[in-house]
């Protein structure tokens, strides 16, 4: 029983990472309706930024969070200026061959300029626990939990309660509409894209005390993004956050009882089975934005 | 669109094809020339790679091209043939060329299952179900090791023959990778101009539309995934007795699913001749590309994602129509000053 307990939390604590990276993904799909394949290689891209800090200026992660959260946003202003903002209209499946070119471009010049050897950014709390007698939490990984809780409540309350988050929850709605009430649809598309990957870019920051970085680091995390926004009922905000979670206790129970070589094997299985019940999501897809 | 009551007969649009598209099965017929003109194996390679890889994206094309429905997913028919005939070769010594047809058995009825499960979903869904079943296709080659040989891989001994579909010469296999995408490309083309053809590219634009003039749309759309299947599963096989050697990630990962796809849209989804096209640019500039620029490793891997990049967004519909496009501007401005 100890055990069980032991393998749920820790799951747990690794789905409060995966919300974090699928609920910009969930926005930027149910906002701007575009397909992001690339999503990964954005966590890649800020995991890269935190430990350039910490290894040439000696700054951790923590401390270098704002600066990195800022380029990350200026990455994906240029991106939705260079290319997402070209392909708003195109055909889902052109979008995703489009991300998927852009993430093997992205993967490419990481591996030009940082080589492929793992980096790691070794902080004093990396090996850190804390023990609550029945349960073990390493402490990085808690605070990239309680970080992630925080920033998605953070997305929540922008989405509910100002007037930004208002417009966005319209576009996603009813485009023409929101537009007629005079909302700019490419500003609020913009918006959402830049949020969307300052997320999963705070998610890769998160990461970096416990996870070595490499050039494929993010490969593995469009997919799993991907299947945990489809069972979340696709541009459903809360669908993604709790989606996250679900997919980290699935793959944390999947490497205890079957080995770590199956935990992607069990997702993926999931999410076939979950689409050919129910093939609009395991939440159903209503129209427009959740929050 | 006209829908023809009965289909045009085969030699009939067999010649109407070769009268429209002359340049093209110029290209098609004498890509088996270049490799019995070169004695350099390192150029054999790259020509037979390219012949091979312009059947698969065909072989995908068939599919996912005229229904422009995009599987991400095909790299598990094209390990699915691999293994089978590799392993019917190894464990029991069937002739691979058996163990092609084999395979091919073995793809359809995975393909008939998967797509039985997927093909109605839609978008971004029906992608997304692709890439899972090609993840656990390769997560089972991963850990059924005492069958695959897990992440080790499988070595075929190098034993030429015929029968074993070992050859000594590059040539040979680039002829055989030749026949390959020639099958392929016929199997487009018969589509392309048969009343199947039609009702595929119905059914995968708007399936309700199709449905409701009576079209059996599953079933054409099933029909078309299972035959993309079995035929790449034949070029995995050959795959397999071309390399010797296989491993599940580079068989049957991300990447390899994503290249049939390149090839296609490069050249041109959703026609014939794109994807031949498209690897006959992409296959020798990809593989001279990683010979050329390897003191900086990851530069051949940019400048291939840049260049994709920029072909996407500007000419999404591959470089064919354009050529067509240009040609026919030529051809009608020429007639035009003779008239």
């Amino acid at each position: 029983m100890e055990s069980v307990t032991q393998v749920f939390v820790s799951g747990l604590l690794s789905g409060g990472v995966y919300s974090l990276a699928s609920v910009g993904l969930a926005l930027i799909f149910g906002v701007a309706g575009l397909v992001n394949f690339a999503h990964g290689e954005y966590l890649m891209l800020s995991m890269y930024v935190a430990w350039a800090f910490y290894e040439f200026m000696g700054i951790n992660p923590y401390m270098s969070m704002p600066l990195n959260l800022l380029l990350m946003a200026g990455a994906g202003f240029l991106t939705f200026k260079l290319i997402m903002e070209r392909i708003l209209e195109s055909d889902h499946s052109i979008q995703m061959l489009i991300t998927l070119a852009l993430s093997m471009t992205l993967q490419n010049l990481a591996l030009m300029v940082a080589k492929a050897d793992y980096r790691t950014v070794r902080l004093e709390m990396t090996n850190h626990v804390i023990n609550a007698g029945f349960l073990v939490v390493s402490t990085p990984r808690a605070i990239a939990f309680l970080v992630a809780a925080l920033a998605s409540a953070a997305l929540w309350l922008f989405l509910s309660k100002t007037y930004a988050g208002a417009a966005m929850r319209a576009v996603a709605q009813n485009g023409k509409a929101a537009e007629l009430m005079g909302i700019s649809l490419k500003r609020v598309y913009c918006q959402a894209f830049v949020i969307g990957i300052t997320l999963v870019g705070l998610a890769g920051l998160l990461l970096s005390p416990v996870y070595p970085v490499y050039p494929l680091v993010g490969a593995g995390f469009s997919t799993l993004a991907f299947i945990v926004v489809v069972l979340g009922g696709l541009s459903s905000v809360p669908g993604a956050a709790v989606g996250g979670l679900v997919i980290g206790v699935v793959e944390s129970f999947a490497g205890y009882f079957a080995g770590p070589a199956y935990q992607q094997a069990a997702y993926f299985l999931l999410f076939i089975v979950a689409l050919a019940c129910r093939p609009e999501g395991i939440m159903g897809a209503r129209a427009g934005l959740e929050a | 669109m006209k829908l023809t009551d009965k289909p045009l007969a085969a030699t009939a649009a067999l010649r109407d094809s070769i009268k429209k598209t002359p340049v093209m099965w110029a290209l098609a017929l004498l890509s088996l020339a270049p490799p019995f003109l070169t004695g350099s194996r390192y150029y054999q390679d790259i020509m037979a790679l390219t012949l091979l890889w312009a059947g698969l994206s065909c072989a995908w094309n068939l599919y996912s091209g005229y229904s422009r429905r995009v599987s991400i997913g095909h790299a598990a028919f094209l390990g699915i043939g691999a293994y089978t005939s590799t392993l019917l070769y190894l464990k029991l010594g069937v002739s691979p060329w058996l163990g092609m047809l084999a395979g091919s058995a073995v793809s359809a009825l995975a393909a008939l299952l998967i797509g039985g499960l997927t093909l109605r979903l839609k978008g971004a869904f029906f992608v997304l179900s692709t890439i899972a079943f090609a993840k656990i296709m390769e997560v089972a080659a991963v850990t059924s090791k005492g069958l695959t040989g897990g992440s080790q891989g499988l070595t075929i001994h190098y034993d030429p023959s015929l029968a074993n579909m070992i050859f000594a010469s590059k040539s040979s296999y680039a002829a055989l990778c030749w026949l390959y995408m020639m099958l392929c490309l016929l199997l487009c083309l018969w589509l392309e101009r048969s009343r199947t053809g039609l009702l595929l590219t119905a059914s995968g634009e708007n399936q309700e539309a199709a449905e409701s003039l009576g079209i059996h749309a599953s079933a054409v759309m099933l029909a078309a995934f299972v035959l993309s299947a079995a035929l790449t599963s034949m070029g995995g096989s050959i795959y397999a007795q071309y390399y010797l050697f296989m491993e599940p990630t580079s068989l049957m990962g991300l990447s390899s699913s994503v290249n049939f796809i390149l090839l296609a849209i490069t050249g041109g989804m959703g026609t014939a001749f794109g994807p031949v096209l498209g690897s006959m640019l992409l296959t020798p500039l990809s593989n001279l590309l990683r010979g050329g620029l390897t003191r900086v490793s990851g530069l051949h891997g940019f400048v291939l994602g840049l260049a994709l990049l920029a072909v996407l967004i500007f000419k999404p519909d591959g470089i064919l129509p354009q050529l067509r496009g240009f040609a026919a501007a030529r051809l009608g401005r020429g007639g035009k000053r003779d008239a």
